[in-house]
């Protein structure tokens, strides 16, 4: 993808061209992407300099383990915010499906390909009663998804009532291994995870997102099937937040019943840094998964910064108002665009 | 004609509510044919094609479709059965590229990954063919949001051609179009009739009927009064047709009457003297209107009422002209000052802009007069409050059960009345409403309109813009037709009839149009007006 050559802001003429309209457009729709790159390489600097061996094979592995899981569960917000929805209970989700999946395990190796099916089958299920509620019974996604988080937290304790249960070695092993001498196993997921996004994006599925998020009416009288295009990303939403659960538990290697419920505010924070729109129709996983990864860098700047752990809070929360400010801004800073207004 | 026609409505009810849109509606088509459609605003044309798309389904009736039976459940069904439309809400994606939304719901494909190669060329063809209506260009790649309205337009009637239809339904399609754009959909029309494709063809414009139509069906009330070919019919017979009087009769027109109400007193004083005003989408209006009297706003929709409305109350910007409100010049720059220079507004939206629905029907009918009661923004007391809302909802007729209910559980017309009747208490000098019966039944309207008048008797000026020339005929003492943002004709006294507005609103248009053939480089061109981005510019300077 070449980046469009950024519009001459100064001269205006009095009656730009269509085409130099558009051309101003196309680059201020890009802003999102330059934010975060932005953003991105500010953080991986900041980052390398105060945390000694961030460049280390160790260093990185660890970094991408802790990402994995945030940028994972950013994605399954990012396919439901594009339709038009939103997830609340997305965090519970995520705690569901790691529960699941480390009760089934019980530590045997053997039993890893059931458990993680189960636990991502777990998550799809969470996907479509939501979807259903949404799309078909029309309650308001940010209450419904509220409701059911409840329903799937508590859940989620019935399977798993206390802290315990632990994954199995092969899981946690592979989660931390290296391969190539620099490439952690977690980055790797994190560009299939990316890919597998290319493909749902390539495929009419991955438009009909779009298309619902952008206008639902025009949807419709475009025979677009927009109620299963509801139910289809609240489940396949549902499903990434799964993997996230697993991804979770490979990292921490023992089951908690709270392990995902945090992440749900943080997934919603880390697309709007990557530039989705929070009505739906416009952003991207892409994005989402850049924003995890500044999110995440953020964190753990405010730890190596020696930051007294009282105060390391307020530091973050602050740093992300910025971060969220800055890709605003620039989103905004563009003209605006016509019919929008009205 | 013996084979049974291609496309056949029979029996079809609609009703929204206490409203009648379509009462028994026949319609019948050929292949191959350009039928138009047509009949006053409101006569049921569009809710009869929403029928046909499937966007609308009817209480009851039948559609028939090359001799098998129609019953769409969703606009997917209708597409199915090769039955394309183009809206006049647009179909659009704005964040969609041209051709993605070209291709939106068909999207050619393998394995249900798109094939981007493939959608552009079942794009191109029709863009290429409408290139002439770009300006030249072919905007494949460009985001629908960066079009204008007109380019919008064509993108919607390629969508619809791209879905290679047997029935093309264009609803007022031409309503936003330039000249050279209307000039290559006629093309493409033409062609496709000679394809065997029906064209359903709704249009309030008189010359591109005769220009482009075999067959016409006039609608009015929600059901067919005639179906006839057009070359056979003087135009003056279906301007006949559509409005239900024959021409000269003096029609619905009580404003008769009740015109010049004093000869031998000294005129009432002019409370607004317009000179010039231009914005968006108006193009240099001027007319004065005294007090006691009510001016209506005619002409066909869209041609700068609204913007005319809107832009004497502050709503919308004004780039020249002068406004004198009992003889001082007014120049408001939001509604707020207009209020206080003594303009009232009331919207034809009555549940987006005139009331705060969930509220209590005091608050609506207090809320606008607060300021005069309120001692330093402070001191409100609910006895004065609630004497003063009495007195209003007295006034205007408004049977509620308590004052705190919420304004929502009024009947639309009441609704409508506490719309009207909050500006009582602010004496208002001048009362701006656009359409203000929009939506709701007949008994309503009627009262409603008696409160209009009771506020012309109290002295003010009124001025309805309104979409329904017969209302206008029924309330005004004078009806200014507008066209394009211009003042093209004064109607009243004997002259005030539905028939003169619906003419006068039609011939102008047939001359414009034939004046513009001969001078395409028109001084005119509306659509320098609805440049959106040149009026933002201009708004940022």
């Amino acid at each position: 993808m070449s980046p469009p050559t950024a519009a001459p802001p100064a001269p205006q003429p009095d009656t730009p061209s269509p085409l130099a309209r558009a051309g101003s457009r196309v680059a201020s729709a890009r802003m999102p992407t330059y934010a975060i790159t932005g953003l991105l390489v500010v953080t991986v600097a900041a980052t390398a300099m105060l945390q000694s061996g961030f460049f280390t094979a160790y260093g990185l592995s660890s970094t991408f383990a802790t990402i994995l899981p945030l940028a994972t569960i950013a994605v399954a917000q990012t396919i439901i915010v594009l339709s038009g929805g939103i997830d609340l209970s997305i965090g519970t989700i995520v705690t569901l499906s790691s529960a699941v999946t480390v009760v089934l395990m019980e530590g045997d190796n053997a039993r890893l390909p059931l458990a993680i099916a189960a636990g991502v089958a777990a998550g799809a299920a969470c996907g479509l009663v939501n979807g259903l509620i949404v799309a078909v019974l029309r309650l308001q996604p940010i209450v419904a998804t509220f409701a059911t988080s409840f329903m799937f937290g508590g859940a989620a304790l019935l399977v798993l009532p206390s802290p315990g249960g632990s994954a199995s070695p092969v899981l946690t092993e592979t989660y931390r291994m290296v391969l190539a001498l620099i490439i952690p196993v977690p980055a790797l997921l994190l560009l299939i995870l990316w890919l597998v996004w290319r493909i749902l994006r390539a495929h009419r599925v991955g438009q009909y997102l779009y298309a619902v998020g952008g206008s639902a009416a025009a949807s419709y009288t475009s025979a677009v099937p927009v109620t299963r295009v509801r139910v289809l990303a609240y489940t396949l939403g549902g499903t990434v937040a799964a993997l996230a659960g697993v991804a979770l538990l490979a990292d921490s290697g023992s089951g908690d019943p709270f392990i995902g419920n945090e992440l749900t505010l943080g997934s919603i924070a880390a697309l709007v840094i990557g530039g989705t729109r929070l009505r739906g129709g416009a952003g991207g996983a892409g994005g989402a998964i850049l924003g995890a990864i500044v999110l995440s860098l953020i964190q753990g700047l405010v730890f190596f910064a020696g930051i007294p752990t009282d105060a390391r809070e307020l530091v973050y929360g602050g740093i992300m108002i910025a971060a969220i400010a800055l890709a605003g801004l620039l989103t905004a800073g563009g003209p605006r665009q016509p019919g929008r207004t009205a | 004609m013996d084979a049974p026609p291609f496309l056949r409505m029979s029996g079809v009810h609609k009703r929204y509510g206490g409203v009648t849109a379509l009462a028994g509606a026949d319609f019948a088509a050929n292949a191959g044919t350009v039928h138009a459609v047509l009949g006053p605003n409101g006569s049921g044309k569009s809710t009869l094609l929403k029928v046909l798309t499937g966007v609308v389904a009817p209480d009851a009736g039948d559609v028939l479709l090359d001799g098998r039976p129609l019953r769409p459940k969703s606009p997917r069904d209708t597409l199915a059965a090769g039955v394309s439309a183009v809206y006049q809400e647009l179909s659009l994606i704005e964040d969609f590229t041209v051709v993605d939304n070209l291709v939106l719901g068909v999207e050619p494909g393998r394995f249900g990954l798109r094939d981007a190669r493939a959608a552009r060329a079942r794009a191109l063809p029709w863009l290429e063919r409408f290139a002439p209506a770009f300006g030249g260009r072919v905007p494949v790649d460009e985001r629908v949001a960066d079009l204008d309205p007109g380019e919008r337009q064509v993108v919607e009637i390629c969508k619809a051609l791209v879905r290679d239809p047997r029935v093309l339904v264009l609803d007022e399609a031409t309503a936003s179009l330039r000249r050279r754009q209307v000039e290559v959909l006629f093309d493409v029309v033409g062609e496709l009739r000679d394809q065997g494709v029906l064209v359903l063809f709704i249009t309030h414009r008189l010359a591109e009927i005769t220009a482009l139509c075999d067959r016409a069906t006039i609608m009015r009330g929600g059901t067919d009064v005639a179906t006839v070919t057009v070359g056979e019919v003087p135009e003056r017979e279906l301007v006949e047709l559509m409005s239900g009087t024959p021409a000269g009769a003096p029609g619905a027109a009580p404003a008769a009457e009740r015109a010049a109400p004093e000869e031998g007193a000294a005129a009432p004083a002019v409370l607004l003297a317009v000179t010039d005003l231009a914005g968006p989408g108006l193009n240099g209006v001027s007319f004065t209107i005294r007090a006691g009297e009510v001016l209506g706003l005619g002409g066909l929709q869209g041609q700068g009422q609204s913007e005319l409305l809107a832009s004497l109350f502050g709503a919308a910007r004004r780039t020249g002209g002068r406004v004198l409100l009992d003889g001082a010049p007014v120049h408001p720059r939001s509604p707020k000052q207009a209020v206080r220079a003594g303009l009232a507004y009331v919207p034809g939206n009555r549940g987006g802009q005139g009331l705060a629905l969930g509220r209590p029907i005091l608050e609506n009918l207090a809320l606008p007069s607060l300021g005069r009661r309120a001692l330093l923004g402070v001191g409100l007391s609910r006895a004065t409050e609630q004497a003063a809302a009495r007195g209003v909802a007295a006034r205007i007729g408004t049977t509620y059960g308590s004052l705190d209910d919420p304004v929502s559980t009024l009947s639309g017309g009441n609704q409508q009345k506490v719309v009207v009747g909050k500006w009582f208490p602010t004496e208002p000098v001048v009362v701006l409403m656009d359409d203000p019966a929009k939506g709701i039944d007949v008994g309503a309207k009627a009262e409603m309109f008696a409160v209009v008048r009771e506020l012309a008797e109290s002295g003010a000026a009124v001025i309805v813009g309104s979409s329904d020339d017969r209302e206008l005929v029924e309330v005004c003492d004078r009806v200014l037709v507008l066209f394009e943002g211009r003042v093209v004709d004064e109607v009243q006294g004997d002259r005030l009839t539905e028939d003169t507005l619906i003419a006068s609103a039609m011939h102008i248009t047939q001359a414009d149009v034939a004046a513009a053939r001969t001078d395409d480089a028109a001084s005119h061109l509306p659509d320098i007006d609805h440049d959106p981005v040149a009026a933002e510019q201009e708004q940022g300077t």
